[in-house]
């Protein structure tokens, strides 16, 4: 129950950073820590498949291509965050943890348990063991990102120079 | 050794940027001619054992532990393979002198043997998932490279082509997501086998509709083209011939007819409207096309038109049409990525692609000039040449079934093909010479080499196209022919 909990703050914690912030890398990234957290609750409610496909999808590729994208289209490294998201993000994480506090126990308790899904196993063996050519194929989406940035940041880098 | 074709051009690209810090030009180019080299070799090896037995599964362990991967390799995808390799080849061939334009070989090899591992793995897995995995591999690989000059249009027609290509990328997730909710596997004997056995023809109905939408978007068919005359234009020559000689095939066409024939199963229904969307492919963007004084975007749009060519073919159902569908996609294959290629020839030499500012140079760059004739005739179909052949395949095919009306309008068509491929001959290579093209030479070596080969191609193939009709493009038709019980099969 405690994990749950801490899963679920997780979860919203990160989805409202990614909202809240505005350098979109660092929005980005926290929407890819979110979806981490919910690729967990989906694995610890029965469903790993589930789990394993928001976890390769949305916290691996979407996010690369996420960064690549921000990569190419901003300009300036540094972003002023906002000072009213300084202020306003603690005070919302500290109303929704005590909101969480109250209510989710006794709600989670309410909630009838979840039938076992079609696949079993561990995580592990999820993604290593059934689903492996899915990291294969991550590795070259990544590599692809990766190497996107490269060939096309080298221009900007020779007319700085110049 | 199947597994090479994912793993080797992974590794390489890897290591590319690295090997670039050392050598930036000779290793480069040397490692990604082998690479690709290796891989023809590799798909012509696998021809006998493939079509000696039908198929073959394989899964490897991971230093002793189980793990899943798995492949299975059928006369349909080995043929597949092997036109990805031999275009590709020629493709690094003709980039080892055109790359001097742009430079940074190393990070555009990498890009390039990503899309091609991309494209390798799409062909090679039997899981729904996987198979929107390597098309992602190989799209993300595709926009970086469309954007590599990094000029405004470059950038512009990159942006357009992942909006759309992402957009295609959601409606065949969308479809896996209901097909995996339907039958609760991914793998293609496991969901063909669970279909079978469901009565979910609505639902089924949807996810083909989202499959048709997804995959025609890839393919870039009538109306969903309007990525295809930007992107294509805009990346540098040897990459159009990329996307227009494999990408379009790989992650449009295959993919769609392998999951219809293969998975689904091919019905009355799902044959008439492809045929449809074909039909009208080819007409409107040949119209399209006439209308362009730009050479890659002429191009662009006869890509367009000659998928809808086999597209027609391969909904037809019939093992000819399909043989005729199959034959057409290696032909356009090889004579598409000869007049791209050629088109950066054309650039190279003049410093422009406008069809208005060009004329008579045939006299002065016959290599180029007499190639592109080749590859324009063979598109056209025009005998001997191979493009020819698999067109006359794909009406005869059409009449054999009684679509006579779809028989007149391929016919009709390739009419207006040759049109516009004699426009492109007329204006750029005969007439008077311009006196700003007294002084130019012809294209480097290498690009001239790449072009011959693949004119070359374009020519045996229609000459031998007896012989490599019957050994080579049947066998893969059949697997595709053979529908459902192909996937079956497959291990057994």
């Amino acid at each position: 129950m405690v994990i749950q909990i801490l899963l679920l703050s997780g979860l919203v914690l990160f989805s409202i950073l990614a909202i809240l912030l505005k350098d979109l890398l660092k929005a980005a990234l926290s929407l890819a820590v979110a979806s981490l957290f919910l690729g967990i609750i989906f694995f610890r409610l029965g469903a790993p498949y589930a789990g394993v496909f928001e976890i390769s999808v949305v916290a691996g590729l979407i996010t690369v291509l996420f960064a690549l994208t921000v990569a190419l289209t901003r300009k300036d490294s540094e972003v002023q965050e906002a000072r009213l998201t300084k202020l306003v993000f603690p005070l919302f994480f500290v109303i929704f943890l005590i909101i969480d506090g109250l209510v989710m126990k006794g709600l989670l308790q309410q909630v009838p348990a979840l039938p076992a899904g079609p696949e079993t196993g561990t995580f592990g063996e999820v993604l290593w063991k059934a689903r492996t050519f899915d990291l294969v194929a991550q590795l070259g989406v990544i590599l692809a990102g990766v190497l996107a940035v490269l060939a096309l940041f080298r221009k900007k880098e020779e007319d700085k120079d110049e | 050794m199947v597994f090479s074709f994912i793993f080797l051009p992974l590794v390489i690209a890897a290591c590319l940027p690295l090997i670039g810090k050392i050598s930036k030009k000779v290793i480069p180019d040397v490692l990604t001619n082998a690479t690709l080299g290796f891989l023809l070799i590799n798909s012509i090896l696998l021809i006998k054992p493939i079509f000696s037995r039908g198929s073959l599964l394989q899964n490897i362990n991971w230093f002793g532990e189980n793990v899943n991967l798995q492949i299975a390799l059928d006369g349909f995808n080995l043929f597949m393979l092997f036109t990805i390799s031999l275009v590709s080849l020629c493709i690094t061939l003709f980039s080892i002198d055109y790359l001097k334009h742009y430079g940074h070989q190393a990070n555009f090899y990498a890009l390039l043997l990503v899309m091609v591992a991309g494209m390798n793995g799409l062909v090679l897995v039997p899981d729904l998932f996987s198979v929107y995995l390597f098309l992602e591999v190989a799209a993300v690989a595709s926009y970086a490279l469309v954007a590599f000059g990094l000029g405004p249009e470059e950038l512009e027609a990159s942006f357009k082509y992942l909006m759309l290509s992402v957009v295609a990328s959601a409606f065949v997730l969308l479809s896996i997501t209901v097909i995996f909710g339907l039958t609760g596997s991914l793998s293609f004997q496991a969901v063909a086998r669970g279909l079978q056995d469901l009565n979910a023809g609505p639902v089924l109905g949807v996810c083909l509709a989202f499959f048709i939408m997804g995959f025609g978007l890839k393919a870039a068919l009538v109306p969903f083209h309007a990525w295809l005359p930007d992107a294509h234009p805009s990346a540098p020559a040897p990459i159009s011939a990329m996307l227009s000689g494999l990408l379009i095939k790989v992650s449009g066409v295959y993919a769609l007819f392998r999951i219809v024939y293969s998975v689904v199963g091919m019905t009355p229904a799902l044959s008439r409207v492809l045929m449809a969307m074909g039909a009208i492919s080819i007409v409107v963007a040949a119209l399209l096309a006439l209308g362009h004084n730009d050479i890659k975007r002429m191009l662009a749009y006869s890509s367009i038109s000659q998928v809808g060519y086999i597209i027609l073919g391969l909904a037809i159902g019939t093992p000819l049409g399909i043989a005729g569908g199959l034959f057409h996609l290696f032909n356009h294959a090889v004579a598409k990525g000869l007049l791209f290629l050629n088109s950066g020839s054309i650039q190279h030499i003049t410093g422009t692609r406008n069809l208005n500012e060009l004329g008579g140079l045939g006299k002065k760059v016959p290599i180029t000039a007499g190639t592109n004739l080749v590859g324009a005739l063979s598109i056209a179909g025009v005998p001997p040449l191979a493009g020819f052949w698999s067109k006359l395949i794909i009406i005869i095919a059409l009449v054999q079934a009684n679509h006579f009306g779809y028989a007149l309008v391929a016919i009709l068509a390739s009419i207006l093909t040759l049109w516009y491929y004699l426009l492109i001959q007329r204006k750029a290579f005969f007439g008077p010479l311009n006196d700003r093209w007294q002084q130019i030479k012809e294209a480097p070596f290498w690009m001239n080499a790449a072009n011959i080969i693949l004119a070359l191609l374009c020519l045996l193939v229609g000459i031998f196209f007896s012989p490599i009709f019957k050994t080579w493009i049947a066998p893969a038709a059949d697997a595709l022919a053979r529908g459902v019980q192909q996937v079956l099969m497959w291990g057994i």
